[in-house]
């Protein structure tokens, strides 16, 4: 059972890798006008016609179209993602060093707006319909109202611009030139985009763990606990929230393919060199091997989470072992 | 459904204040509707109400707002509120029909599913399992840039790769009502399925459905305002996106021109507002349970 579990899971994993492929060789195939006659188009005015035949022949685009396909799909598996035409550096390469950065937002962001947002999202359901719940809710429906590039920049100009409690943008100071790079520098720099990125994911979190709350507090077990003599906080964190939690564990990982999305316009707003403003950058110069990797590569990361998220939820649930 | 902590005392100074706030649903659901009404309003009169033309050059650049340019101008001497009020359209038209196509997709996905059960269904929340993986964002990003599809367009592929996620909840929905008495009587009559489908389980869940359009219309605005703000919105249009992205790039920030960086915001958050309020003052009426879930 568990095995085939793992199996499954895997298959459904290569099967979403192997969509995301398949459609951007579709998109290669299908866009308006023709790749290398564009790419020419960089070094002739008008590029000659056997200088296209010649570079069609070397790529290999002249063969049939399915013998294409597979010699595409070997290279993205064999880790050749193409060259970037900006960085003129391997796409695998750039994208893989961007992502580390773009970590270092989106983890911190990530375990702050969930542990936040189950609390404050348990506490609401529990107290339903009280003034807290209330205001929590309006609060949280305004916050996931602000788009999140607006959001960005009016932190951005309140915080750094006008407060000056932040820099304005980038990874380190230019004093790093000189000093190497600080992590407690780092960590100014990168304080405004976590926090942003938190305010955009934490509403979420809120909605589904209130949700999930206002059923399981009407549970048979919670009136148990009730008719035992329990005190209220004792039944709300030991007993509703830990079964309250647990559809939240499986929505975090669905999130992070939201928070991705945040990322290219918190990262942009902020300089910061993540794959998100890495993202920009290359719609920017029209970078479209580039803008592909950026594609795998966030399918990757959203299939990773997935799977992460199920295995910690047997460590969440006891009665849970990995694929029953 | 009450909860335990709230004493009699409390709830008279409670009602009060839901009066006023969501759980009230009548202000709230009123007052948004009026919203989005009047958004409605000026897109649609946007030529009549628009001083200026929105891509003419009407004094000189960067004006601070008077009379004749109630919000001054920018950059390249275009009126801003002109172009805000322009901008209305192209916020509407990438919500509602991204929206309008996202849901006909879910509804007919979720029906089939939930009605068929078995494999089918099987075979269909697999699918979406695969597809809700691919990042739907970044794919847009893609797409769009590589065709360069004009606002229509886009909005369509919006709909198409983003919407997947209401297939879930109608599914469940429908899952429920093809075991129900009246459908199991209906078949029991001998009506097919496609008349099933189509006259008793579609107007059963037309309320969630009708929520679920008002959130994605919310969503999608959202996001093709932001196709907007990265730069690749449709440039025969003015939007609210690239609006911001103008202003924050060409000096709005630096020289605190706040008459050009705040209306385009605030107007996508105000519009987003509302049709978050009135989605949720709607799900509460129809559904005090909250059965559907909101990611």
């Amino acid at each position: 059972m568990r095995l085939a579990y793992v199996l499954r899971r895997l298959l459904y994993s290569a099967l979403a890798f192997g969509i995301s492929v398949t459609i951007m060789f579709a998109i290669l195939h299908f866009m308006p006008g023709d790749y290398i006659t564009q790419y020419l188009e960089a070094i002739y005015t008008i590029a000659p016609p056997e200088v296209v035949e010649a570079y069609n022949h070397a790529y290999g685009l002249d063969r049939p179209l399915i013998e294409q396909y597979f010699s595409y799909l070997i290279g993205v598996l064999q880790g050749d993602w193409g060259y970037s035409l900006s960085y003129s550096r391997p796409v695998l390469d750039v994208v893989c060093e961007k992502l580390v950065w773009t970590l270092v937002l989106l983890l911190p962001a990530t375990v702050l707006s969930a542990i936040v947002g189950i609390v404050i999202g348990a506490y609401s359901g529990w107290k339903r319909g009280s003034k807290a719940d209330i205001a929590l809710l309006n609060g949280m429906i305004f916050l996931r109202a602000i788009p999140s590039y607006w959001l960005a920049l009016v932190i951005l100009i309140i915080f750094a611009f006008y407060l000056g409690f932040f820099p304005l943008g980038g990874y380190v100071s230019l004093s790093a030139l000189d000093t190497g790079i600080d992590p407690l520098d780092v960590m100014s720099h990168a304080a405004l985009p976590i926090f942003t990125l938190f305010l955009f994911s934490v509403t979420g979190i809120y909605y589904l763990m209130r949700n999930s709350m206002l059923m399981t507090a009407g549970e048979d077990y919670i009136v148990t606990a009730r008719s035992k003599g329990l005190d209220d906080p004792a039944i709300l964190w030991r007993h509703a929230v830990r079964n309250a939690m647990l559809p939240t564990v499986t929505m975090i990982a669905f999130q992070c393919a939201r928070m991705l999305a945040g990322s290219i316009f918190v990262e942009t707003v902020f300089s910061w060199p993540g794959l998100g403003m890495l993202t920009y950058e290359a719609i920017e110069v029209r970078d479209f091997p580039l803008l592909q990797g950026i594609l795998l590569i966030d399918t990757l990361f959203v299939i990773v989470a997935n799977i992460g998220a199920d295995m910690i939820y047997p460590f969440i649930d006891p009665r849970v072992e990995v694929g029953s | 459904m009450r909860s335990f902590g709230v004493t009699p005392h409390a709830r008279s100074s409670i009602r009060v204040w839901r009066w006023v706030t969501v759980s009230g649903h009548n202000v709230a659901l009123y007052l948004s509707l009026g919203v989005i009404l009047v958004y409605c309003a000026i897109a649609l009169f946007a030529p009549v109400i628009a001083p200026f033309d929105p891509f003419a050059m009407s004094g000189s650049p960067l004006a601070p707002p008077d009379a004749t340019h109630l919000l001054g101008t920018n950059d390249l001497a275009q009126d801003i509120f002109s172009r805000l009020i322009w901008g209305t359209r192209a916020t509407l038209i990438l919500g509602f029909l991204g929206a309008a196509v996202s849901v006909v997709m879910d509804t007919i996905i979720g029906i089939v599913a939930g009605y068929y059960g078995g494999r089918v269904d099987e075979v269909v929340m697999r699918f979406v399992d695969v597809m809700m993986t691919i990042p739907a964002f970044p794919l847009l990003l893609v797409v769009t840039i590589f065709f360069r599809p004009g606002i229509y367009v886009t909005a369509v592929i919006m709909g198409l790769f983003g919407g997947l996620n209401g297939v879930r909840i109608i599914r469940s929905q429908v899952l429920t009502l093809a075991v129900s008495d009246f459908v199991v009587g209906t078949k029991a009559l001998g009506a097919g399925d496609g008349y099933i489908m189509g006259r008793h389980i579609l107007p059963n869940i037309l309320p969630l459905v009708g929520v679920k359009f008002v959130t994605s219309a919310q969503h999608f605005m959202l996001v093709g305002i932001g196709l907007g703000f990265l730069g690749i919105g449709d440039q025969n249009l003015v939007d609210w996106g690239q609006m911001i992205e103008r202003a924050s790039q060409n000096g709005g920030i630096i020289l605190g021109l706040w008459w050009w960086l705040i209306p385009p915001g605030l107007a996508v958050t105000v519009i987003s507002l509302a049709l978050a309020w009135f989605a949720y003052a709607w799900e509460e009426r129809i559904n005090p349970r909250f059965q559907v879930m909101r990611v």
